[in-house]
């Protein structure tokens, strides 16, 4: 009898024993297939979402031309269907990666995008769509995060050689060189009369070797302040890429801030009223122009109004900065040209995103994320091809570390 | 101890069973949990190759190495270094059992990788898309040439806001692909070589169309027909004799805007005289000029008659249902409402022998008609002798009226090309894969 009871007594430990470990085996089965079905249903998100965002235009369909904030996000060029990205509303997303700048004379922060020093994308903070703003719009708040990148697919570098007169330029895609491409390329050179900066303006079309890369000859002598904005298309993929040799030592130059979109309003600020606050000091004389990109990748001049003055910091508050409209809402690049005390240089800032290949950032912090998904497509931003990825977590479920 | 085996039993098969699960249920890659979705990404890219019909310009003409390889270029540039590809052009044929033959391909790898997909794109041939073929004027019943007068040496009269010169170019432009020859008569005496019967570059005299640029001028040869023109101290005889020629010649004259031949210009014959408003190089003939071109056309006896016939009111006109027809049909869209200001009488066509050819505006006061195609037929008869286009609109012209008038009376056809002939579509795939690690 005692004998049945310790017997029974044992093999009740045993199997409660047993079963909570195979409970807790199997648990942990459960809970993999789980988070692999969360993060499965993350990646179909990250993919729906890829395409709602390409493949809208939003609400108005005009939204990134206008001053107002949309009640629907998209990005999708309303003139065109399919992936086909619309150089203003993509203008009008607060980068992610650039530290923002705050201008004392508009009391405004602006969205920063600063490639190499003298090329501007400086958006103010009521113009541009904030990350939160969106992702309400898109219903995914509290739910889901993500961070858009659109990245030019073609790069096109400029490199000076011992020769003043002579750069090299190498165009290349992903994982290929764009060989035997044909460039054309725009040469905005600076002098000073008196002490208004002036330009020289000149167009050509070159072919690249089976490098993809091709010296120009430009019409420059050593010293010379000069601006070259090069595009490079072969087979129908298209980029582009700029240059500017000036004085980066030079203290006082121009910087532009977009003002409105829909007026094509640009404040031309003086440098020192934005980095450094000690005024007064010397001014800069400036002359704006825009070159128009047309349909086959040549640019156009189109001269400014009231493209010649100038500012002064710390003299009064009249100068401290100056208005130019751009009267297009065609994509191009308005060029300034400064002198200051002798010294000239040359900044450029894209009307439309993809006229200057600039990069996207937008959105949240995926390193910070447990898990990841991402999605990439193929898009034209006003004809240059640029690679859209989103990186989509979840902010709900099971193992997910919110920080 | 019986108890005891029988759970070491229970435990051996649970253990059993676990392992049998874990065995089964092995967990995905990361690759499969999140796959990058390659076919979205051959299909953006093919959409990005054809942005500037590049890619369909390469898929219809593989033997050409130096697009064909740009493709390749771009291709291999656009995407990723960890994704290899395999790109197929197939004709589209239709007429045999088998629908889709492969014309060529290209690809960076012998195989694709562990993960592949693929996506189709659709290409046309741009030599017969939006290819459109009109019918040559005269083709088939002779004729078929088109004169613009463009004279150097005559001033326009109502042409405000243009000059002859530009006018010429703009109809140029829009209506020589309809004529078999189109000739820009570029001086009063090119005028005279036609008027007596001389063709300028070989072409067609006879079965015309003369396009007046000058508006309510017309340029007047010196010589014979200034001398023979010249009848009770102006020129209204020379507007006969324009009259005669166009019935002739089966000539169909059009005057552009307001009064047709109320001046007459000529720079050196008048240099010395003006039209009663300072301008120097032309002379008043005033309403006299259409009656005399009536009369010749009509041919009777020359009398000079300053009657008018036209309504001088501004009076809102507007095209007629069957030129919207032929406004979508010839692709030319002139504002559907116009000012009439220099009306003809309907008396002219009982009093001429005219039959209205086409009307382009409604009437109004039921006796004016604002602009219209006017055919002379001699009473009995069946054959046209001559025509006569009379816009009496206000000024400034509108050139496209002029074209839109010529073409719906003579209504060449348009031959478009079927999208779908064959040998006219062909469709790309683009095989992405990947390689690497999982």
């Amino acid at each position: 009898m005692v004998s049945s009871t310790v017997d029974h007594m044992v093999a009740i430990t045993v199997f409660l024993a047993a079963t909570l470990l195979f409970i807790g085996l199997f648990n942990q089965t459960i809970q993999t297939a789980v988070l692999y079905q969360r993060h499965r249903a993350t990646a179909t998100k990250a993919s729906d979402l890829l395409d709602n965002i390409l493949l809208s235009p939003g609400v108005p369909v005009n939204w990134g031309q206008t001053d107002t904030f949309p009640t629907g996000f998209g990005l999708q060029d309303p003139e065109f269907t399919q992936y086909k990205i619309s150089s203003y509303s993509l203008m009008r997303l607060r980068s992610s990666v650039g530290d923002p700048v705050y201008y004392n004379a508009t009391e405004q922060w602006y969205s920063n995008v600063t490639i190499d020093g003298q090329n501007f994308m400086l958006v103010p903070y009521n113009l541009a769509l904030d990350y939160s703003a969106v992702t309400s719009m898109l219903g995914i708040n509290n739910s889901y995060g993500f961070q858009l990148t659109l990245t030019p697919i073609v790069t096109v570098s400029i490199q000076e050689t011992v020769n003043p007169k002579v750069v090299r330029v190498t165009a290349a895609g992903a994982g290929f060189p764009l060989s035997y491409a044909t460039m054309s390329y725009c040469l905005l050179k600076v002098g000073t009369k008196g002490q208004s900066p002036y330009y020289d303006i000149s167009f050509k079309t070159v072919i690249a070797d089976e490098t993809g890369s091709v010296n120009l000859d430009i019409d420059v002598e050593a010293g010379d302040s000069y601006a070259l904005i090069v595009y490079a298309r072969q087979g129908g993929l298209v980029g582009v890429g700029y240059h500017e040799h000036v004085d980066f030592n030079l203290k006082r130059y121009v910087i532009p801030f977009i003002a409105s979109f829909e007026n094509g309003t640009v404040l031309l600020a003086h440098s020192y009223d934005v980095h450094v606050d000690t005024p007064p000091e010397s001014a800069v004389f400036f002359n704006a122009t825009f070159v128009l990109l047309s349909e086959d990748f040549t640019l156009r001049e189109m001269p400014l109004t009231q493209a010649k003055t100038f500012i002064v910091y710390g003299h009064g508050s009249d100068k401290t900065y100056e208005n130019v409209t751009i009267p297009t809402h065609n994509p191009g690049i308005l060029i300034v040209t400064y002198s200051s005390n002798n010294d000239e240089g040359a900044v450029l800032m894209p009307w439309g995103l993809g006229s200057m290949a600039f990069p996207v950032t937008f959105g949240g912090d995926p390193s910070k994320q447990e898990w990841v998904a991402t999605d990439m497509r193929t898009v034209t931003v006003g004809g240059i091809a640029y690679q859209a990825e989103i990186a989509v977590w979840s902010l709900e479920g099971y193992q997910v570390i919110e920080r | 101890m019986m108890r005891t085996i029988e759970v070491l039993i229970v435990i051996i098969i649970v253990t059993g069973a676990f392992i049998a699960v874990s065995f089964f249920a092995v967990l995905p890659w990361p690759r499969q949990v999140s796959p990058m979705n390659l076919r979205r990404l051959s299909f953006t890219t093919l959409q990005m190759l054809d942005s500037n019909y590049d890619l369909s310009r390469a898929a219809f003409e593989t033997d050409n190495y130096t697009i064909w390889g740009g493709l390749q270029i771009a291709l291999s540039a656009s995407l990723p270094p960890n994704i290899i590809y395999n790109l197929t052009v197939y004709e589209v044929t239709g007429q045999t059992t088998q629908l889709y033959t492969m014309v060529d391909s290209m690809s960076n790898a012998e195989s694709l990788g562990t993960t592949s997909d693929s996506s189709s794109y659709l290409v046309a041939s741009s030599n017969v898309t939006f290819d459109v073929v009109p019918e040559k004027i005269g083709e088939h019943n002779g004729g078929g040439t088109l004169y613009i007068l463009n004279c150097s040496d005559a001033y326009g009269w109502w042409i405000t806001g243009y000059t002859s010169h530009s006018l010429a170019q703009d109809l140029y432009n829009l209506l020589s692909p309809y004529f078999s020859e189109t000739v820009m008569v570029q001086s009063s005496n090119q005028f005279e070589q036609i008027l007596n019967n001389n063709t300028l570059q070989g072409e067609t005299v006879q079965d015309a169309v003369i396009i007046n640029t000058c508006g309510e001028a017309v340029p007047i040869p010196a010589g014979y027909y200034a001398t023979q023109g010249y009848v009770g101290g102006n020129y209204a005889k020379y507007c006969y004799i324009l009259g005669q020629r166009v019935r002739q010649y089966n000539w169909t004259w059009a005057s552009i805007v307001g009064y047709p031949l109320y001046y007459v210009s000529n720079t050196v014959l008048f240099a010395s005289q003006h039209n009663t408003y300072g301008i120097y190089g032309m002379q008043l003939v005033g309403q006299a000029g259409v009656n005399a071109f009536l009369q010749g056309l009509d041919n009777k006896t020359y009398s000079h008659d300053n009657d008018g016939i036209t309504s001088s009111s501004n009076n809102p006109v507007n095209l007629l249902p069957n030129i919207y027809y032929y406004c979508n049909y010839y692709g030319i869209y002139p504002s559907p409402s116009q000012t009439s200001t220099r009306a003809l009488h309907t008396s002219i066509l009982d009093d001429y022998n005219l039959n209205l050819g086409l009307d382009m505006f409604n009437r109004f006061d039921n006796n004016y008609i604002p602009g219209a195609m006017y055919k002379h037929i001699f009473d009995g008869d069946t054959d046209i002798t001559g025509s006569l286009l009379a816009l009496g609109l206000t000024r400034s012209p509108d050139i496209r009226l002029t074209a839109l008038g010529i073409l719906s009376y003579y209504q060449p056809r348009l031959y478009h090309s079927e999208y779908t002939a064959n040998d006219t579509s062909r469709i790309v795939v683009l095989q992405l894969g990947l390689v690497g690690g999982a």
